[in-house]
């Protein structure tokens, strides 16, 4: 038996020359409650058109502050592919009052962390702060929404950054780019879905800072914006900042959206990719998901977990431990790139497995394909159903907790964005809920097709043994 | 069994100093930094030495249930190297009741998976499920920890992932790197020198291996159980006692402490073609039980450990030669070493180097201003106050105290010691651990290019 002291102890220490404070705590109660989810939702327009949302929560103290733009690298200028994602960078480089580094600077002198991403159809900017400095945060966010102030050499060192970025990510690396980024590329149609995001090279360097700023009034303006803030902070008082910083920034008109609907898939497509730098093949599958927030949508998120997501999935059950062919197969909506909720317009549901070279493209398919038979003839049993959806809430509780509370952010931002009602994100459960196993089959049936397949294999090139000079 | 619970509360006001920089239009200062109070917690010893560890935290209705086993890499024999690994695959594949099948459903049946994670010196099994689910998920992890099957059936397929990892691992230029570097620190003889087997050594594990390497490693007081997130406490702490009270004590850890080899020293690893080379620079230095520690932490962070660090500012930001370089202090028990690491473009992969060992010669001769340093520490304070906000990262940090036997005081003290820290401090520490005539230089890339930009470095050796 270990004895152990028992501790009481208060502990006080100021930062850097503030005052000393002093709170007691007490161990919470025995027991907690359990309940259903249900996220706080403020949501509100600015006259310029920013949305604002804001959800309290008083966890820890800690904000988060997230500013989305309603742009997406599906959406960037031809013959400059990768621009969305370049241009994300430039929002670093300069605003009014903020010169290179100096946001960074900011935010974490103020102990916050933060980054920025390109997504399939938002650009993303976040910061996650101690409470009390987020009036600094929605001033720096305000200062670069209402203007870029960028130099010829800041460009040039960015595009020295990203073209190292796509070296580490994809070219550098065996596998690079599989499936998540080519993907996209042989599933889809229309060039919006199906070019490279990250981009090639040479686009990236034939950027210019008239490009830059081109792209800056045409998408970044508060009326293709929303603000979401989750944490630790009082509402109303947020929203005065919101208002004082942002209020006056003036709303643009935006361009028309582009058409991206992606033609209805009649033929199963497979593509092969040689890569040099692999060891092992590998391979992916990948189908065309059924219209974001309808009862098929939320169905393909039940069938995802049944066929594919964790150890219990049948894909996982047949060609892990019946076939062998491989340790895991691994996937999802939106996989890699964010998940089920945060897009907007065509999406991919795919998976990917890594095989031994003594098992052919063809058998890993064949396995695929009686998995993916089975679903679109019987009905899932009750048992599976049920489990199925425990999984898919759990998923969904993992999302919203995601980074401190990031995850949340994220989806009332998406919600704000795409569907101009970031409530949606306490219908989540409902609407799963609501899906039935005729439905599921019903589902499989029109989404699942072998039509609508396409499959990607990577093969080991010949040059596959690097040498490494032992 | 007596179970002795004790609850162990601790608060810790924090603030910050909103520290403004230099503009036209000034930022504003914010408001007033509130406290913060590391979340409470309930620790419940057992008489076979396993610690449960009780946090309820956060709103949403989940809880995570992980085990960490101070067992892993360092406890396997050289001819052994990842049967820690297979153990863990192992496991998933059924206890003395449940087929692997079974463990797999049940464990989806509760909204979540049971994980294996193998590392140096701890193996963590976690499972996180939905809050109704909490005593179940606990029942279930006892019985994979302590009754399992280790059935001959599976360990065929299961050697032909590892043989498959194995390959895939190898093709990467970050592995391959990571594997010259702990070489060359570490050699042969310690565990830590040894990231990768040979396939013979795979193909020549079987059940009686990984058990034998279960029995030696596996046990109550080697282990503490993490139940963190919304959960009912008494029922939580009943699973617990029933689940994990009567699993045998086994033998307590003793890993072999290493000696790494200090050399300024440049190790080339050829990789045809490759547009970038990956570089990792570094050296042994103090590890968490040492009072330097915190403040070579507090140097790292300033020196390349945040993305405001200065050779981030130079050699992306500036130079724009790399995408995310990052120095750290990479920890093990009674280990540690500092290490740079960046991919270059393989055009600039001397310079690169020059560049990182100008800003260490900096540091070393001049201290940092103060208020660098302060924005530094004030970052800090808010790294810390977010790795205690996570089910995960309060898991890591109780877990990161046992590991390396410190007590309490380590996170209670943690942010008045990152900020007692003085700019002197800092150039000291600097000169005192990071001597750039002891880095060990490694590079993975393309040597027709590389050779010629790295030989003024040192002699380059394969």
């Amino acid at each position: 038996m270990k004895f152990r002291n028992i501790f009481n102890l208060l502990l006080l220490v100021g930062v850097a020359g503030l005052l000393i404070s002093v709170q007691a705590c007490q161990p919470e109660a025995e027991s907690a409650e359990v309940g259903r989810l249900q996220v706080p939702v403020e949501y509100h327009k600015l006259d310029n058109g920013l949305r604002v949302v804001l959800s309290p929560d008083d966890t820890a103290p800690i904000v988060i502050v997230g500013v989305y733009y309603n742009i997406g690298f599906r959406i960037e200028p031809r013959d400059r592919t990768g621009f969305a994602h370049l241009f994300e960078h430039m929002m670093f480089q300069g605003s009014k009052n903020l010169g290179k580094m100096e946001f960074v600077q900011l935010v974490q002198r103020n102990g916050g962390a933060l980054n920025g991403s390109t997504r399939f159809d938002y650009t993303n900017y976040y910061e996650i702060l101690p409470s009390h400095a987020l009036e600094t945060a929605l001033w720096a966010e305000a200062d670069r929404m209402a203007g870029l102030d960028i130099t010829q050499e800041n460009l040039t060192n960015q595009q020295g950054v990203v073209g190292n970025e796509v070296k580490a990510s994809v070219l550098n690396q065996p596998y690079g780019g599989f499936p998540w980024l080519d993907m996209p590329q042989v599933a889809n149609e229309n060039w919006y879905n199906a070019h490279n995001f990250y981009g090639d090279l040479e686009d990236l360097q034939a950027a210019t800072l008239e490009d830059v700023q081109e792209f800056f009034h045409r998408y970044y303006s508060p009326n293709n914006a929303v603000v979401v803030l989750s944490g630790d902070f009082d509402p109303k008082e947020a929203l005065v900042m919101i208002e004082k910083y942002f209020g006056d920034i003036p709303k643009t008109e935006l361009p028309d959206p582009p058409d991206l609907s992606e033609p209805e898939q009649t033929e199963a497509k497979r593509e092969n990719k040689v890569d040099p730098l692999a060891n092992r093949p590998a391979l992916a599958f990948a189908y065309h998901m059924p219209e974001r927030q309808t009862p098929e949508y939320f169905a393909m998120g039940i069938l995802d977990q049944i066929l594919l997501q964790g150890d219990d999935s049948r894909l996982n059950q047949v060609l892990v431990k019946d076939r062998g062919y491989t340790g895991s197969v691994d996937g999802g909506i939106n996989y890699l790139l964010g998940n089920q909720f945060n897009y907007s317009g065509p999406m991919l549901w795919m998976g990917s497995l890594f095989h031994d070279s003594t098992v052919s493209p063809d058998q890993v398919v064949s396995a695929i394909n009686e998995v993916m038979e089975e679903v679109t003839i019987n009905e899932v049993t009750q048992s599976e159903f049920e489990r199925a959806l425990v999984k898919v809430r759990s998923q969904f509780y993992d999302i919203v907790g995601q980074m401190y509370g990031f995850g949340k952010v994220d989806l009332l931002a998406s919600f704000a964005l795409f569907d101009d009602d970031p409530n949606l994100i306490n219908e989540v459960e409902k609407r799963f809920e609501e899906v039935t196993p005729e439905l599921l089959l019903a589902t499989a049936q029109q989404y699942l097709r072998p039509e609508r397949q396409t499959i990607l294999t990577v093969e080991v090139g010949a040059e596959s043994q690097v040498k490494e000079g032992k | 069994m007596k179970i002795k619970v004790f609850f162990l509360i601790l608060c810790l006001a924090l603030g910050f100093a909103s520290i403004a920089v230099a503009q036209t239009e000034e930022p504003p200062k914010g408001g007033t930094p509130k406290d913060f109070v590391l979340p409470p917690r309930a620790t419940i010893s057992f008489d076979n030495g396993l610690d449960v560890i009780l946090v309820p935290y956060g709103n949403i209705p989940k809880t995570m249930v992980k085990v960490v086993v101070r067992a892993g890499n360092v406890d396997e024999a050289p001819d052994e190297i990842w049967i820690a690994d297979l153990l863990g695959n192992l496991l998933k594949e059924g206890t003395l009741t449940l087929t692997g099948e079974e463990l797999a459903f049940k464990a989806a049946g509760m909204g979540g998976a049971i994980n294996v994670s193998v590392g140096a010196n701890q193996t963590t099994v976690s499972l996180e499920v939905l809050s109704e689910f909490t005593p179940q998920a606990i029942a279930l992890l006892g019985d994979f920890l302590i009754n399992p099957l280790f059935p001959e059936s599976e360990i065929e397929r299961l050697k032909s992932d590892l043989l498959r990892e194995l390959s895939i691992q190898q093709s990467q230029p970050g592995a391959i790197a990571l594997e010259k570097f702990r070489k060359v620190l570490y050699g042969d003889d310690h565990s830590y020198g040894r990231i990768f087997p040979t396939e013979e050594m795979i193909q020549s594990f079987s059940i009686e291996k990984v058990r034998n390497f279960y029995e030696a490693n596996f046990g109550a007081i080697r282990s503490d159980l993490y139940i963190i997130g919304k959960f009912d406490s008494r029922g939580a702490k009943r699973a617990a006692a029933a689940a994990f009270g009567n699993w045998k004590t086994g033998v307590e850890s003793e890993p072999t402490v290493p000696a790494p080899t200090t050399q300024r020293a440049v190790y080339l690893v050829d990789r045809p073609g490759a547009p970038q080379s990956n570089l990792m620079i570094g050296l042994p230095v103090v590890d968490p039980s040492e009072p330097d520690y915190i403040p070579l932490v507090v140097t790292n962070t300033l020196l390349g450990g945040y993305f405001s660090s200065r050779i981030t500012a130079n050699i992306r930001e500036d130079k724009g030669y790399t995408y995310s370089p990052y120095s750290t202090l990479s920890v093990r028990y009674r280990d540690a070493y500092w290490v740079e690491t960046a991919n270059v473009t393989t055009e600039v992969t001397g310079p690169a180097i020059q560049e990182i060992l100008k800003e260490i010669e900096r540091l070393r001769e001049e201290p940092p201003p103060d208020e660098e340093l302060e924005g530094v520490q004030n970052y800090m304070s808010g790294s810390f106050v977010r790795q205690n906000s996570s089910k995960s990262g309060i898991a890591a940090q109780l877990a990161f105290l046992k590991l390396h036997g410190l007590d309490e005081s380590y996170l209670l003290d943690y942010v008045k010691n990152v900020l007692a820290v003085s700019p002197e401090a800092i150039s000291e520490m600097a000169t005192k651990y990071i001597r750039p005539n002891d880095l060990t230089i490694v590079v993975v890339g393309d040597k027709e290019k590389v050779l010629k930009q790295i030989r003024d470095f040192g002699e380059v050796k394969e």
